[in-house]
This record gives C-alpha cells, sequence and structure tokens, in this order.
C-alpha cells in the first residue's frame, strides 16, 4: 500500500488556499498524514479563520499536524510568550509597522495553542522542521553549502531534512564524498577517514505549492494546489 | 613568531602561574586565553587578576559567562545530576568569592578573539557551551570552522590537548527541483583546516596531572601540545580548606574526571 506524506507551508492565515490543499489530498492516493510545517500566519490577513479550520478540521479533512514556523515565533516573542524575547528578527528586517500588522491578524484567544506547537517531528528518519535544529529562522536552500546541509542533518541524525523556511521547492541529495583527519595528541598521532552518507535536505515550498512524500518508495513530488500535475510526473527517486 | 594560547584555568593559581612562567621562559610574548578563569578551583580571584594584570587577551568561556548570566545551559555541561550538583555548589562558591571588580572584567569579555584567519574560542564559534571532542563527525567540525571564516580554530573547553587536521574533503551533490526534472550533480571541493584544543591549565583531563597549553608560530603553522608540571598538592589543599567538594580535589591529582568524560561525541549543545 502506498503511503505518502502532504508536506505544507507558508499558509498565513490563507484558508482559501488550504482548502484548495485540501481538495487536492482528497483527490490524491495513499496520503496518509497532512504536515504543516509553520508559518500558519503572517501579517497580510486575518489568520483566525484558518487556525478555526486547523485546530478543528472539517468533515473529510485530513487531519493536519501542526509545527510552529517564524511567523509563529515572532507573534509568541513580541506576545511574550519567549521569555525576554521580541520580535526582534521582524522589527529588524520589516520594521515597526510588520510588527504590528502580525498582531493585528490573530486573535489572542489563539495564542495558547500556537504557544502549544512543537518545534519539529522526527518520522521514521526524517526531520520535518520549519527551518532547522539549529534555528526556526534557519533559511536553507539549494545554494546553501553542502557542508552546512550536512552539519544540519548530522545534528539531528536524520538521513532526510524536511525544511520550509526558504519557501523554496527542492531535493538536493548528498551523494557521496568523504574527508580525512588526523588527530594528534600527547599519546600520539591517528588517522581517520570518514564517508558522507547518503542523506537529503527537501525544501517543501510554501503556500500553493506543496510537497508529497512517498515514504516506502523515497520519491518527493512537488505540487502546486488547484493544478492538474499528476503526482507522477514530478517524482524525484 | 611563537605565541601561546591557553585555556581553562579554573581558579588554579599555581597551576596558571607554572604555565605562564613556562611561556616567558621562552620568550613568548604574545598570550591568549580561552576563558574558563573561575569555577572549580579555590582562588578565582587570584587568577583573574593574574590575568587583568599582565593585559592577556581573553575570551569569554562558559564558567566565566554563567558567573555573569546565571546558570542556563543546556544538558551537555553536566553528564550527570551529581556531576551537576557539584557544578551549582562550585557556582554558587565562586559567585560568592569574586569580587565585583572582577566580575565586571568576566562580563567585559568578548565570545571571540580573531586574528587574521585564526579564531580564538572557548568551546565553538556557536556556544561557550559546545564541545568540539578530538572524535566528533569530522564534517561538523570542519563546518565550524569554516563557517567562521577561519583557517585555525584554536578552542578549549574538553580539557583534553590536541591538533586535528581537516583535509582532502569532498561533498558530492545531486540536484532536483520543481523546475528541473534533470539531475545537476556537482562535487564540492572543501578546504583544509585545522582545530587546536588547548586543553586546560587548571583542570587537566588527559590522563597527567600536568597543566597543557599550546604554541602556534604564525609563520610556519608549526603547533606544539606543551606539559608543565606545577604544585597540585598545593591546589588540593586549598580545595578542601575552601570547603569546595573533595572529588575537586581527587580528580584533580588523577588528571583525569572518570565519572564526567562527554560522552556523546556528536551532541551539539542546544544552550
Amino acid at each position: 500500500m502506498i503511503e505518502r506524506w502532504a508536506l505544507v507551508s507558508g499558509l498565513r492565515g490563507d484558508l482559501e488556499t488550504y482548502d484548495l490543499i485540501q481538495r487536492d489530498l482528497k483527490k490524491t492516493r495513499g496520503v496518509t498524514a497532512l504536515f504543516v510545517l509553520g508559518d500558519l500566519v503572517g501579517p497580510e490577513r486575518n489568520c483566525d479563520a484558518l487556525l478555526d479550520r486547523l485546530k478543528n478540521p472539517h468533515r473529510g479533512d485530513l487531519k493536519p499536524d501542526c509545527i510552529y514556523g517564524w511567523w509563529e515565533e515572532q507573534l509568541l516573542a513580541e506576545r511574550g510568550f519567549r521569555g525576554e524575547r521580541k520580535a526582534d528578527a521582524l522589527r529588524l528586517s520589516q520594521g515597526e509597522d510588520a510588527v504590528s500588522a502580525l498582531l493585528n491578524t490573530v486573535n489572542p484567544s489563539h495564542l495558547t495553542w500556537l504557544a502549544s506547537l512543537q518545534f519539529g517531528f522526527i518520522e521514521l528518519d526524517c526531520a520535518l522542521i520549519h527551518g532547522s535544529s539549529s534555528d526556526v529562522g534557519d533559511n536553507l536552500t539549494s545554494e546553501t553549502s553542502p557542508l552546512i546541509l550536512l552539519d544540519r542533518l548530522t545534528r539531528l541524525n536524520v538521513n532526510r531534512l524536511f525544511t520550509a523556511r526558504s519557501t523554496k521547492q527542492f531535493h538536493l541529495e548528498l551523494t557521496g564524498g568523504g574527508i580525512n583527519s588526523q588527530v594528534k595528541d600527547l599519546n600520539g598521532k591517528r588517522e581517520q577517514q570518514q564517508e558522507v552518507p547518503k542523506r537529503s535536505v527537501i525544501g517543501i515550498g510554501a503556500g500553493l505549492n506543496y510537497t508529497l512524500y512517498d515514504v516506502g518508495s523515497d520519491k518527493t513530488h512537488f505540487l502546486t494546489a488547484g493544478s492538474k500535475t499528476n503526482p507522477k510526473g514530478k517524482g524525484f527517486a | 613568531m611563537n605565541h601561546a594560547i591557553i585555556s581553562c584555568l579554573h581558579a588554579n593559581l599555581p597551576a596558571a602561574e607554572a604555565v605562564l612562567n613556562d611561556i616567558d621562559r621562552q620568550g613568548i610574548d604574545t598570550i591568549t586565553c580561552l576563558g574558563d578563569l573561575v569555577g572549580y578551583g579555590p582562588q578565582p580571584n587570584e587568577v583573574v587578576e593574574l590575568i587583568r594584570n599582565r593585559d592577556i587577551a581573553t575570551c569569554q568561556g562558559c564558567w566565566d559567562e554563567d558567573i555573569i548570566d546565571g546558570l542556563n545551559a543546556c544538558e551537555c555541561s553536566y553528564p550527570s545530576q551529581l556531576a551537576e550538583r557539584r557544578g551549582h555548589l562550585a557556582h554558587q562558591w565562586t559567585d560568592d568569592q569574586l569580587t565585583d571588580e572582577n566580575k565586571s572584567f568576566l562580563a567585559s569579555l568578548p565570545t571571540s578573539l580573531r586574528r587574521d584567519r585564526l579564531l580564538f574560542v572557548h568551546g565553538s564559534p556557536n556556544s561557550q557551551h559546545e564541545y568540539l571532542l578530538p572524535d566528533m563527525d569530522a564534517f561538523a567540525a570542519l563546518e565550524r570552522v569554516e563557517t567562521a571564516g577561519a583557517d585555525i580554530l584554536f578552542c578549549g573547553h574538553t580539557h583534553q590537548p590536541y591538533i586535528r587536521e581537516l583535509r582532502d574533503g569532498s561533498i558530492r551533490v545531486r540536484l532536483q527541483n520543481a523546475d528541473h526534472d534533470c539531475d545537476q550533480g556537482e562535487e564540492l571541493t572543501l578546504p583544509m583546516r585545522k582545530i587546536v584544543n588547548a586543553g586546560s591549565v587548571g583542570e587537566p583531563r588527559h590522563g597527567s596531572t600536568n597543566a597543557t597549553y599550546v604554541i602556534h608560530n604564525d609563520a610556519t603553522d608549526e603547533i606544539e601540545i606543551k606539559e608543565v608540571p606545577y604544585d597540585v598538592g598545593r591546589t588540593c589543599q586549598a580545595i578542601v580548606e575552601a570547603g569546595l567538594p573533595k572529588v575537586f580535589a581527587w580528580r584533580l591529582s588523577h588528571g583525569f574526571e572518570f565519572a564526567e568524560q562527554a560522552e556523546d561525541a556528536s551532541h551539539v549543545c542546544e544552550r
């Protein structure tokens, strides 16, 4: 039996997009889990309706498992859920108006639920995180140094890292290589060789762009909600 | 020109004096200290004042940071609850002993120092609390040096001196994305980098009671690990007289902390 995960992020309050994705998933065979990797909220529109839907799925909806993303982190920090930290990253990058706009898009009644969301999931040998284990804002892309990507995978001891922060869809596979090292201490010298393990970092996209992952075959499908693309056409092994 | 790197003095005045005398005897003028001036040992004010009076360039260690900011390290700082309780006791004792002036000095220390392509930190470029152990994942080790923009990373924190050369590295990647179904395989050649751990002046854990430090020649890049004997008994006596846990004196007299080695070389501090 096919087992597929749907991976979604960057909805930023857009209930219409979420509804389109849910409709797609109903028509797609084998989808057993829906992971929403953060950025449920954003400053552009009121997010209450989407948050209500995520918390209370409609009949027939694939039940979402959500984690928090960069925008939730900013909101929760500004609302006092992160100790002394405030929405400094947002304030620095987009100014005070963006902070005010974000605060106005989410009813405070949702904050406790948002604060209860986890940083990430580990499923099988996969990590599902908004950024990386280094930081929720860690912006991993296909351009990021493979050395950094390998470090992020090593930190989690997983073979696949699904990340959303960049909003891009990509599948970067580490296929080989190695390194030699020599350690010299007061007891003498020793040589070590280490090979690059076969591991991948997958950017799942944002908004209408989402990803299906076939657990059994390790294939990734990059999709756009509402389009008629057959998942088979964009499968990457 | 030779320069000396010392670390983890841990309020052990006889050890600090012996190492500085050894460096002076060799005519080395440039000394860099990688922090942890205090903690565990019985002479925190004396050691801080020795470093201050000699105007030695110093970066902040995890103990120095904790004295200023309070204890908020992740679980990697202590390998057991017993070790954690002893550490907290030593933290409180040190906090009580240190003068305000010496605390201000510790608070003023930078987390890293840089001279050209040489970077000096206590634990790692990420955190004063992160251990760069000699056998940790080689790619992760290289990432720490490379991301920090250094050729040689000098660190301490593990209390085990070593020189690690990372070379002949490469990573092959294959990219697929929504726009391009075709493979874009390429190979990244990794640069050669070094990590040099200075060990510990005041609380060696390398199997000997001798204090350790390193000398680096910035013209030839030759690096030497130095061992210096000192009056261990004098420090042990002072530990007991100060009322600090006697196990601190015991392990100092053995040069190896059997119960308190960080076991997980791949652990990355989450502080």
